[in-house]
C-alpha cells in the first residue's frame, strides 16, 4: 500500500470517527431534550398555547315569596399591575414611567393612596393586586385609559340588594380555598343549608389559543359541562320582614333591651312569613360585624335568634298547660281556684308564688290566664294534670325538638319525669314557663297549632327550588293533631279575654294573645325576658306572631315592653294582606 | 396489443429484438391515463398547480375558520358584557324594589311613616265580619 493511500485511509478514518463522535453527541443531546426533558418541555409548550379554563356555575339566586331578589351575583373587576415587567422594559427610565403610571391609576382609583400605588409598583412580584371590586364606572375609565402593565380581572361577587333585610335568614357567602381554585361557600342560613344546590358544579374548557390567549375553534378542544345551580324561593314576604325588622330594632332601642326576636307564621300552612332578630348585620359587609354579638350579647350576630336563642318563656307557656288540661276535660274555663298568691306542696316541693306574691282570691281558669297567675298554672299542672299527662303534651307541642328549618338551631331543653334528676318542682315551674328553655320558633309553632284547630303544621322557609327548569314546591304538611278543635276554640276565647285585659288590641280585629315575663335564675327580678305570643283574627286565625325582648330595662313586662310591638306587626299584617275585620264594632269612633 | 406482443416474442434469436419501443409503448400508455396526452413537464406543472389550488383552498378554509373564531370571540365577549350589564341592572332593580329603598325615597319625597295611633279606619257599609267556618 502506497503512503498516499495509507494517508488517505487514515484521513477517512479520522473523518469517520469525527462524524461518529458528532452523531453520538447529537444523539445524546437529542435524548436529553426529547426523553429526559421531553414531558416537561411538552407541558410548557402546551401551557403556552393550550388554555384550560374553569367555567364556574353562577351561584343560584334567592327570591322572596313575591319574586323580589334577596340574593344575587354581580361581576366586578379587580385591578392588577405588573411591576417587574415595567422594570424589564424601562431599566433606565423606570422612575418616570412608574410615576406617570401611578398618577394615572390614582386619577381613577382615588381610594388607593399614591404611596400604596408606588409601593405596589416597587414590588419585585410579577403581579400585584392594587384594588378589589372596583365600580363599573372605574372599570370603564381604566379600560379607556389603556394603561400599560395594568389589567382587570373580573370576579363574581355575591350581593344582597336589601342590605340587612332577612340577613339572619340568608346568611352570607365566603370565598374559601378549594382543590384547584377559590370556591364560594355559604356560611349560616339558607346560603349554608342549601350550599350544594346554590353552588352548582363548575365545568372546564380546554382549547388551543391564539397569541392573545383567546381560545381557537380551529384545533382540538374539549369541554366539561357546567351543572347549573338552583334558584330558591322563600316563604318570606320582604315587606312584612322589613316592617318587622324596623319595628323590632326600634323597640329594642326604646326599651333599652339587649336584643330581641320576632316571627310571623302562617297559621294554615306553617310557612314562615317573617323572622327577624335585633341586632342584625349586613351580609354585604359581614366582616365588619365579626366582633358583634346578638342574642343577649352572647351568641354571634350571624346566627338567627328565632332558631338559636333559647329562653325561658315564662307565662306564654301557661297556654300550653291550659291546653293540655282543657283537652283532657280536666278543667273548664269557668272552674275556679282560691289563689292566695302562693301554692305550697305537702311533699316538700318548693312553694310557687305569683309575681310579687300577689293573691287574686277566687279566680276562674280564664282569669288565671288574665292575671298570669303562676299559682293557677302550677295548680293545674300538679293537681289536675300530673307529670304522666303533662309531659306527653309538652313533647307533642314540639318542645325539646329542633324543627329543622335552618342551622344552627337549638332544640331547647327541659327535664321530664323520665329524666334523671327530675323533681316535682320541675313540673310545677315548667307549667308557667320556668325550668324550660324553648326557642321563639318552637313557641310560635305551639301557638300555630292552637290557632289552627289543634293541627300542628311543619314550619318551613323554602317555598320552591327551581333546578334547571324543574321546580320543586314545598307543600304544607300536617305534623300532628295535638288538641281537639273544640279545645282550640275554647282556648282562643280565653286568650281573647287575656288580650282585652292586657289592652293589646288591633282595631277591627279580635286578637288572642298571652304575655310572658320571665325572670332568669341567678339574676335580679328586673332582668326579664319580655314576650307576647298570639294570633289574629281570633275568629279565623291567619297569622301567629311572637315577639320577645331580652332584658328590657325601660319596662320589664311582656305586655308593656313587647305588647306594642306585637300590635304594630299585627296591624301591618292585616293591612298588607287586606284581611277583613272580624270586629268591625271596634272601628266605630 | 396481444398480437404485437406475440410478434415481438416470436422474433428469431438471430434477429435484434427492438425492446425500446415496447417500453415506450408502455410509458406512453402510463402517461395517458385518460383521453388527453400529457408530457412529464406538463404533468409536473399540473401537479404543482393542483397542489397550489388545494393549498389555497385549505388556507381559505383556515382563514374563514379564523375569522369565524374571531367573530365567535367577539360574540362571547359581547355576551359576557351583556350578562354583566344584565346582572347589574337586576341588582339595581332589586335595590330599588327593596322596602328600605322605597322607604328612603318616600321620606325624601316628604312622606312620613304612619303612626298607628293616628290611623282612622273608615267602615264600609255592608261589610260582613269573617265567619269562623266551624260555626
Amino acid at each position: 500500500m502506497s503512503t498516499e493511500l495509507r494517508r488517505a485511509r487514515n484521513r477517512q478514518m479520522v473523518i469517520f470517527l469525527l462524524v461518529c463522535t458528532g452523531m453520538v453527541v447529537l444523539s445524546s443531546r437529542l435524548y436529553y431534550w426529547q426523553i429526559t426533558n421531553g414531558p416537561r418541555l411538552a407541558a410548557a409548550a402546551n401551557a403556552e398555547h393550550i388554555q384550560n379554563q374553569t367555567v364556574s356555575a353562577p351561584r343560584g339566586l334567592i327570591y322572596d315569596a313575591n319574586g323580589a331578589l334577596l340574593a344575587t351575583n354581580v361581576v366586578r373587576d379587580d385591578v392588577y399591575i405588573e411591576p417587574s415587567q415595567l422594570v424589564t422594559d424601562y431599566p433606565d427610565a423606570y422612575q418616570s414611567e412608574r410615576d406617570t403610571l401611578v398618577q394615572k391609576l390614582h386619577s381613577v382609583l382615588t381610594d388607593t393612596s399614591l404611596g400604596t400605588l408606588k409601593n405596589a409598583l416597587n414590588s419585585a412580584s410579577p403581579t400585584v393586586r392594587i384594588a378589589t371590586s372596583i365600580t363599573p364606572e372605574q372599570s370603564q375609565k381604566l379600560q379607556n385609559l389603556h394603561l400599560p402593565y395594568t389589567f382587570l380581572e373580573p370576579r363574581t361577587w355575591r350581593t344582597y340588594p336589601g342590605g340587612d333585610l332577612a340577613s339572619q335568614i340568608l346568611g352570607y357567602v365566603q370565598e374559601q380555598d378549594g382543590a384547584s381554585n377559590v370556591v364560594p361557600q355559604g356560611i349560616y342560613g339558607i346560603e349554608k343549608k342549601y350550599n350544594t344546590l346554590l353552588a352548582g358544579k363548575s365545568g372546564s374548557f380546554t382549547a388551543e389559543t391564539d397569541l392573545n390567549g383567546n381560545p381557537l375553534t380551529v384545533g382540538s378542544s374539549s369541554e366539561q359541562g357546567v351543572v347549573n345551580s338552583a334558584n330558591i324561593t322563600l316563604t318570606i314576604d320582604s315587606t312584612i320582614q322589613y316592617e318587622m325588622q324596623q319595628a323590632l330594632t326600634q323597640r329594642v332601642k326604646e326599651m333599652n333591651a339587649e336584643s330581641g326576636s320576632a316571627i310571623v307564621l302562617n297559621v294554615k300552612t306553617g310557612a314562615i312569613v317573617a323572622m327577624a332578630g335585633a341586632p342584625s348585620f349586613d351580609p354585604n359587609n359581614y366582616g365588619v360585624y365579626a366582633a358583634n354579638n346578638g342574642c343577649r350579647n352572647q351568641l354571634q350576630v350571624y346566627s338567627n335568634p328565632v332558631l338559636y336563642c333559647a329562653y325561658e318563656p315564662g307565662s306564654t307557656m301557661k297556654v300550653v298547660t291550659m291546653a293540655a288540661a282543657l283537652d283532657l276535660h280536666l278543667i273548664k274555663p269557668t272552674d275556679t281556684i282560691d289563689d292566695t298568691g302562693t301554692l305550697s306542696f305537702a311533699d316538700g316541693t318548693p312553694a310557687v308564688s305569683n309575681w310579687e306574691g300577689k293573691g287574686y282570691g277566687i279566680e276562674t281558669m280564664t282569669q288565671v290566664l288574665q292575671h298570669s297567675a303562676n299559682v293557677g298554672a302550677a295548680w293545674v299542672a300538679t293537681q289536675k294534670l300530673g307529670a304522666q299527662r303533662f309531659y306527653p303534651y309538652l313533647a307533642n307541642f314540639g318542645f325539646g325538638q329542633a324543627t329543622g328549618v335552618l342551622e344552627p338551631e337549638s332544640a331547647g331543653l327541659y327535664r321530664s319525669n323520665t329524666d334523671p334528676g327530675w323533681s316535682p318542682s320541675d313540673l310545677a315551674r315548667q307549667s308557667f314557663g320556668q325550668s324550660i328553655l324553648v326557642t321563639p320558633l318552637q313557641m310560635a309553632v305551639a301557638y300555630q297549632a292552637i290557632a289552627n284547630g289543634g293541627t300542628m303544621m311543619q314550619p318551613y322557609l323554602v317555598s320552591s327550588i327551581n333546578s334547571n327548569g324543574h321546580a320543586t314546591t314545598t307543600q304544607p304538611r300536617v305534623k300532628r293533631q295535638i288538641i281537639h278543635a273544640a279545645t282550640s276554640k275554647t282556648l282562643t276565647q280565653m286568650l281573647v279575654s287575656v288580650a282585652q285585659s292586657e289592652h293589646i288590641s288591633v282595631p277591627g280585629y279580635h286578637v288572642a294573645i298571652k304575655t310572658g315575663t320571665s325572670t332568669i335564675q341567678g339574676l335580679p327580678d328586673t332582668n326579664t325576658d319580655a314576650s307576647v305570643a298570639g294570633y289574629l283574627p281570633a275568629s279565623n286565625p291567619q297569622f301567629v306572631i311572637l315577639v320577645e325582648l331580652d332584658h328590657p330595662t325601660a319596662s320589664i313586662y311582656g305586655g308593656s315592653a313587647a305588647g306594642p310591638l306585637w300590635a304594630n306587626i299585627a296591624q301591618q299584617l292585616m293591612w298588607h294582606y287586606s284581611i277583613p275585620p272580624d270586629d268591625p264594632a271596634s272601628l266605630r269612633p | 396489443m396481444d398480437d404485437q406482443m406475440k410478434q415481438i416474442g416470436d422474433n428469431q434469436p438471430g434477429q435484434k429484438s427492438p425492446l425500446r419501443p415496447m417500453l415506450a409503448v408502455r410509458r406512453g400508455r402510463q402517461l395517458r391515463p385518460f383521453f388527453f396526452h400529457m408530457g412529464p413537464v406538463a404533468l409536473s406543472i399540473t401537479s404543482v398547480l393542483l397542489i397550489g389550488l388545494m393549498a389555497v383552498l385549505y388556507l381559505g378554509q383556515v382563514g374563514q375558520a379564523a375569522v369565524a373564531n374571531q367573530q365567535l370571540q367577539d360574540i362571547r365577549s359581547q355576551q359576557a358584557t351583556l350578562q354583566r350589564e344584565n346582572q347589574d341592572l337586576s341588582q339595581t332593580i332589586a335595590i330599588e324594589r327593596s322596602p328600605a329603598y322605597i322607604t328612603k325615597q318616600a321620606i325624601r319625597a316628604g312622606l312620613v311613616p304612619v303612626n298607628l295611633r293616628n290611623v282612622r279606619t273608615i267602615q264600609v257599609p255592608g261589610l260582613q265580619p269573617v265567619q269562623n267556618p266551624e260555626k
